[in-house]
């Protein structure tokens, strides 16, 4: 099983991506879906920077289940408990004026992902993220 | 991430290539925050045809650049949009946000002060 741990900061974004984008690739993932795949989990990590480590700092871990059709991602950090399932979606249909300019960063998990879990085990949270390999809403 | 801009007589077309992550989404602010002045007229056009990938960080100043327009009475589109960048827009209904054009070209031509309100 292959993983990679790095401090919980901006800068360990681009090795964290390297590492999920190539596994995404191994299993012959086509370049829109190892796209996809980065986008959920770059908008993930980011959440757990946010609110996990608030004003703390600690490692995140991803883990590459050993899966060979689907990629099955763990990621685990020690921070505060947070559940990126309950952050609410934002109404994208309102009216622009009165439309709130963040907060898409979950529903793009979940819409990129086949599945997403979370659950506190201990002093950590764990996400873990299912991809097929086609997008979800193009019916694969 | 990369830009480059081109002042046309009714609009401002800026070119943007690469990646719009949470690193480089301070970057794109500061690529669009000179053509968001109350003091300029004229539609504001983004070329995507190079732009790769977008992060909800992109979005969020795409939103703001949005509502600042509008409040000037003026037009913010995309335009030539990979299919990565065309889905997110597509789910995150940005289309109720902003103009989507398949080309410059029609954007600008939709964009031109003779043209009909779409």
């Amino acid at each position: 099983m292959l993983q990679i741990q790095r401090p919980a900061e901006k800068k360990s974004l681009d090795e964290l991506l390297h590492f999920v984008s190539a596994r995404a690739a191994d299993r012959g993932f086509s370049p829109n879906r190892v796209r996809e795949v980065e986008l959920a989990v770059e908008e993930s990590l980011v959440n757990i920077l946010t609110y996990a480590y608030p004003q703390s700092s600690g490692d995140v871990q991803i883990r590459c289940e050993n899966d060979e059709e689907r990629l099955v991602l763990a990621i685990q950090d020690h921070g505060v408990p947070f559940d990126p399932l309950s952050l609410p979606v934002p109404d994208m249909l309102a009216e622009l004026a009165s439309r709130q300019v963040g907060g898409l960063g979950v529903f793009f998990v979940r819409t990129m992902t086949d599945l997403v879990e979370y659950r506190r085990e201990g002093d950590c949270n764990v996400l873990t993220l299912t991809f097929g390999r086609t997008t979800p809403a193009a019916g694969g | 991430m990369d830009y480059s801009v081109q002042q046309l007589p009714d609009a401002t077309l800026i070119d943007i290539k690469g990646r719009i992550d949470h690193k480089s989404a301070k970057d794109f602010e500061e690529a669009l925050k000179s053509h968001l002045g109350e003091d300029q007229t004229g539609a504001l056009v983004l070329d995507l045809e190079e732009l790769e990938y977008m992060t909800s960080a992109g979005l969020r100043v795409l939103m703001i650049a949005a509502k600042t327009l509008a409040g000037q009475q003026r037009k913010l589109a995309v335009a030539a949009l990979q299919p990565l960048i065309a889905e997110i827009f597509k789910i995150s209904r940005f289309d109720l946000v902003l103009k989507i054009y398949p080309t410059v070209e029609e954007a600008l031509q939709a964009l031109s002060p003779g043209a009909e309100e779409g």
